[in-house]
């Protein structure tokens, strides 16, 4: 077992997260929200918070701090709080109260009288389907794309020509990353410029946005996150807290921490939307698929910040069809912003195919993994590019047989009070990489220190930057110092699209081999030890002649700097997607196992066993690649029978806390049981790693409702699945 | 949470003298305050009082301060107030929530605990927020037009099942509660809860001996399977000779604004055989009167299938 390096500092408290950092004279915030969904501010009386004892600052979009709106690669324009008075959903911020200590800036802030001119909200997402639109052209293409196979008109006709379909319409519910750490900053300014500690994904898109807000060079702002307490992709752009803390400490030049409540996090953020997905299958008597049908419709707020893809992120790509049809609506709504949430697409656009594939599996009286695997794809349908390396089929076979898939029967089972069913589905997440960039540097010492600006918010990417980087210097991982969460290092290894190991690991192979290059031509200098001499470099260790043998004549790294009077040596590498990309699709793929127990009386539904088996490539870590399996797997189980925000017609959360806004307990949780099928895919990048973040909550939800129907007969539709779903009177 | 002053009485004269908002595990009124839906000004730390011990001499008397987890653990306790406190909140919260507090604990409709919505528990008049907005977990029976909240306790079940009692401790002496009559039904009045003064402090829990309720249990049905309030639960014990039910007790949690004790349900079972078409027939009952709201009318069909559950389970040792 390879221990996770942040392990010891985190589980002994001994780890820094942003809101951890004091310094003397820091200042508290405490953000105000909006109490409607639509409307504009008509007035804040501040009067009574500016005089409570100890206040600071009192900022509202009538006297805001000024903040610029930033423009950034990833996520194109951002969004800065309190400059305007437009109040498009409830729970925006619209207020910044800074004080000597939180209970005073908090207390201040409830004093703060708030008059609206209010609008009509639409917050409901069923009457905003009448209202929907077609989402923007994404990374994944036009809203519509449909094949068709020769001489066929539409897919309708495909659909009617048929011999067997089914068709149906799934829900999934709108969700808060819910993250353990909440958005939080500290900000610092001094003569150099602004240091913000602030958990995020990545610290070099934070410090980009920031410098654009502020409006101060890039070079001036530095940000730092070395621990991030759960992001999931709710923490891709700048916080509010974070822009709103920088702002207030440069107006009262004071350092300033702020820290949205755990209410707080679920509006003052961003969520996954909620979608309502219809699915049509045509198939012929022996299960072969010859039309698919995937229509969506994602919420997303007024500004448009994001759908969710549920349609192309599934059915454009995981089975065979000569007939394919998608379409992507979206549905404006007065709700919090919407943003990318674990497996954005895939996970709730999976509860819809893959019950859908169920369904047919039923309706043609065929085993689910049979129809699946006689289904399965070579490459997307309609393109030429084949999947670089998909091992899908022995996923369901090493599954079958470790699951007891065979003892299954169509009626499920009953023991005692409890029905038993099983249920299976297909999981896929796209294989990806971002530009990345890793310095690596070689110390005199014989350490070294890989380094790249990217986080570990709890993916294990620290501990696999030690491993690749030790095994691209031919060094044992106890020489490396792995370095993240931080603007000044080389910009790489952002948290997100499960892309950080392929994209920093591969760049740090290519640093690894430069800086060894580099090391190579310094010792054969003159004046180097191996002066005029050939060199090769093997086990830490450059070898003179260019022969590496037992015993030959060598220096260890360290030893050559040292010769030199060299502190260290440093060399950076950067790769990026390139023509791979024309000659391959990518995927990871899996195949999810799932029982459920369901009570015949109460008719709550508990998982009892859960079993992914996937195809991700090569892995690094196995015990960090285990654990972030189980917790995507442990979130598909949330978002089956949990998770689901609440949207009141007035547009407020109804259960906008924990208490409320409910995820497993460890009771609700089984023995899970993972399996990795390990492919090296060096196609994707030279470190052979597809990344696997995300796949693993991608299909269990759709498992667990197929088990539900195996074990009662019900088809359960929308997810979360409660209990009065299935009580029939 | 705002400034307040804390004394720490160690008589229950000196604590009577105090005036403050009595703390005890503070699982409650610490949650509240930082929610400032409670905003005392003065607190009076009431755990050095010596309202400890239980005595299982001649039924049940429960010391006011004992704490949830010593409670459940204790040999002498009914199994359905032990299984009611060990299906409640988390073990940390057990440790530390007491008997007595456990029994004032306020409702946990999100309404009362967000102070910018109305409500007219939190603020009479203001109006009730959950009749029209997110009801699926409030109440069926006991409600008014005024609140439809749920009464939270899980123990508070079992314990109007036994008919427990509550000795009050005020400035105008000892009194003795049905906790029964303890409750009061939110009516015109949501804001009051219960009978107790101002001023006045639960010390002791009381339960009547009741030898058959040895044969005891409580099921508790929810979301997920622990660290979370009932939708619905039932708190049942049956005295059956030969085949045949004496007489029971069943009281039903999670669905009403107090605990909610069925006599007409206890009445129907009595000369029943021990059979779940007696069951069901019995529980029926439960649905009697009931008056759902938008989001909660499957509440109706649950609480007689919890109630059929929990005598099943009692009867067959139905598996859990």
């Amino acid at each position: 077992m390879i221990a996770r390096l942040d392990a010891a500092p985190k589980v002994t408290g001994q780890a820094k997260y942003a809101v951890d950092h004091n310094f003397p004279g820091m200042a508290y915030g405490y953000v105000v929200l909006s109490t409607i969904a639509n409307g504009e501010l008509a007035a804040m009386e501040v009067t009574a918070a500016r005089h409570t004892p100890g206040v600071l600052g009192v900022y509202t979009p009538f006297e805001p701090l000024e903040l610029r709106t930033p423009i950034s690669q990833m996520l194109g324009e951002g969004w800065v709080p309190l400059q305007d008075k437009e109040i498009a959903y409830y729970g925006q911020p619209i207020g910044f109260v800074v004080a000597e200590t939180f209970e005073a800036a908090r207390d201040a802030a409830a004093l703060i009288e708030v008059s609206y001119t209010e609008r009509p909200a639409l917050t409901s997402f069923a009457e905003g389907l009448a209202t929907a639109e077609d989402a923007k052209t994404g990374p994944r293409g036009a809203p519509s794309l449909s094949v068709l196979a020769e001489g066929v008109e539409s897919i309708e006709d495909a659909l009617a020509a048929s011999e067997v379909t089914v068709d149906a319409t799934y829900e999934t519910a709108s969700q808060n990353h819910a993250a353990m750490e909440p958005h939080s900053a500290v900000a610092v300014w001094n003569a150099d410029g602004l240091t913000v500690y602030t958990g995020n994904q990545g610290s070099h898109g934070p410090a980009d946005e920031l410098a654009q807000a502020l409006n101060i060079e890039h070079s001036a702002v530095h940000v730092v996150n070395p621990y991030v307490g759960g992001a999931f992709g709710g923490k891709g752009a700048t916080s509010t807290p974070a822009f709103l803390a920088a702002a207030a400490a440069r107006n009262i030049g004071r350092p300033v921490k702020a820290a949205l409540t755990r209410e707080q996090v679920f509006t003052a953020t961003a969520t996954r939307p909620a979608t309502v997905q219809r699915v049509s299958l045509g198939a012929r008597n022996d299960g072969t698929l010859v039309a698919v049908r995937h229509d969506s419709w994602s919420s997303t707020p007024m500004s448009r910040s994001f759908i969710e893809p549920t349609s192309h992120g599934t059915s454009r790509e995981w089975y065979a069809t000569e007939n394919l049809a998608i379409s992507q609506k979206a549905v404006p709504l007065n709700i919090p912003p919407t943003t990318f949430m674990r497996a954005p697409g895939e996970a709730p656009g999976s509860f819809a195919l893959e019950s859908a594939v169920d369904e047919l599996a039923v309706a043609l009286n065929m085993d689910p993994i049979g129809l699946r695997k006689r289904n399965n794809s070579a490459a997307p349908p309609g393109e030429d590019l084949q999947w670089s390396s998909k091992h899908l089929d022995e996923c369901f076979d090493i599954g079958a047989a470790r699951f007891g898939w065979s003892e299954r029967t169509p009626g499920g089972r009953v023991d005692g009070d409890w029905l038993v069913g099983l249920g299976t589905a297909t999981a896929m997440f796209p294989g990806l990489r971002f530009p990345a960039t890793v310095g690596i540097t070689l110390r005199a010492d014989d350490t070294a220190v890989v380094a790249t600006s990217g986080a570990d918010p709890g993916t294990g990417l620290l501990t696999v930057l030690s491993l690749i980087g030790a095994e691209s210097l031919d060094i044992s991982p106890e020489q490396v110092t792995p370095r993240l969460g931080d603007s000044a290092l080389p910009p790489g290894g952002t948290s997100g699209g499960s892309t950080a190991t392929a994209s920093a690991g591969s760049a740090t192979m290519v640093a690894a081999s430069t800086v060894i290059d580099e090391l190579l031509r310094l010792a054969s200098s003159p004046g180097g030890p191996f002066d005029g001499r050939e060199t090769a470099y093997a086990d830490g260790r450059v070898f003179a002649d260019g022969r590496v043998f037992a015993d030959g004549e060598s220096m260890t790294f360290g030893e050559v700097l040292r010769a030199m009077e060299r502190i260290s040596l440093t060399a950076t590498g950067s790769t990026a997607p390139g023509e791979e990309r024309t000659k391959h699709s990518f995927g990871s793929w899996g195949a999810q196992f799932c029982e459920v127990r369901v009570h015949r009386l109460t008719r709550e539904i508990r998982v009892s066993r859960l079993l992914g088996v996937f195809d991700a490539g090569r892995i690094i870590n196995p015990t960090a690649a285990r654990s972030q399996l189980l917790g995507g797997m442990i979130w598909g189980v949330s978002a089956a029978l949990h998770e689901g925000l609440d949207v009141e017609a007035n547009g407020r959360f109804a259960n906008a806390d924990l208490a409320g806004y409910l995820v497993p307990v460890n009771a609700d949780i089984p023995e899970i049981d993972t399996h990795l099928v390990e492919y090296p895919d060096t196609l994707l990048s030279n470190v052979g790693a597809r990344g696997l973040g995300e796949i693993s909550i991608v299909g269990v939800a759709a498992a667990i409702a197929n088990a539900v129907y195996n074990a009662t007969g019900i088809r359960l539709r929308r997810i979360p699945m409660m209990l009065e779903d299935l009580l029939e009177d | 949470m705002r400034p307040f002053e804390l004394s720490t009485p160690a008589t229950l004269e000196a604590a009577m003298d105090t005036g403050g908002t009595f703390l005890a595990g503070g699982t409650t009124l610490v949650d509240l305050m930082k929610l400032d839906v409670l905003t005392p000004r003065r607190i009076t730390d009431i755990n050095a009082l010596p309202l400890y011990g239980i005595d299982t001499g001649d039924g049940l008397r429960i010391g006011a301060l004992e704490r949830m987890s010593e409670v459940a653990a204790h040999p002498g306790v009914y199994p359905m107030i032990s299984r009611a406190l060990l299906l409640s909140a988390s073990q940390q919260l057990r440790n530390m929530a007491s008997i007595g507090g456990n029994l004032l604990q306020r409702t946990r409709c999100g309404y009362f605990r967000d102070v910018t919505m109305p409500c007219n528990k939190r603020d009479p008049g203001s109006g009730c927020s959950a009749i029209g907005g997110a009801n699926r977990m409030h109440a069926i029976l006991g409600s008014s037009r005024h609140c439809v909240a749920t009464h939270a306790s899980d123990v508070a079940v079992p314990l109007v099942a036994l008919d427990a009692q509550l000795r009050l401790r005020g400035a105008e002496g000892e009194r003795t509660v049905r906790l029964a009559d303890f409750y009061r039904l939110p009516g015109d009045t949501p804001e009051v809860e219960n009978v107790l003064r101002q001023g006045e402090l639960i010390t002791e829990v009381i339960v009547p001996r009741l030898d058959w309720a040895a044969w005891s249990t409580y099921v508790k049905v929810r979301d997920r399977q622990s660290y979370e309030f009932a939708l619905c639960s039932a708190a049942v014990a049956l005295d059956v000779a030969g085949g045949v039910i004496v007489d029971a007790r069943v009281a039903v949690g999670g669905v009403a604004t107090a605990p909610w004790r069925l006599a007409g349900v206890e009445a129907a079972l009595r000369g029943e055989p021990v059979a779940r078409a007696s069951f069901e027939a019995a529980a029926a009952i439960a649905g009697h009167g009931t008056e759902p709201l938008s989001q909660n009318g499957f509440k109706v069909s649950l609480v007689k299938r919890t109630i059929v559950r929990a005598l099943l389970e009692l009867t067959e040792g139905g598996s859990r």
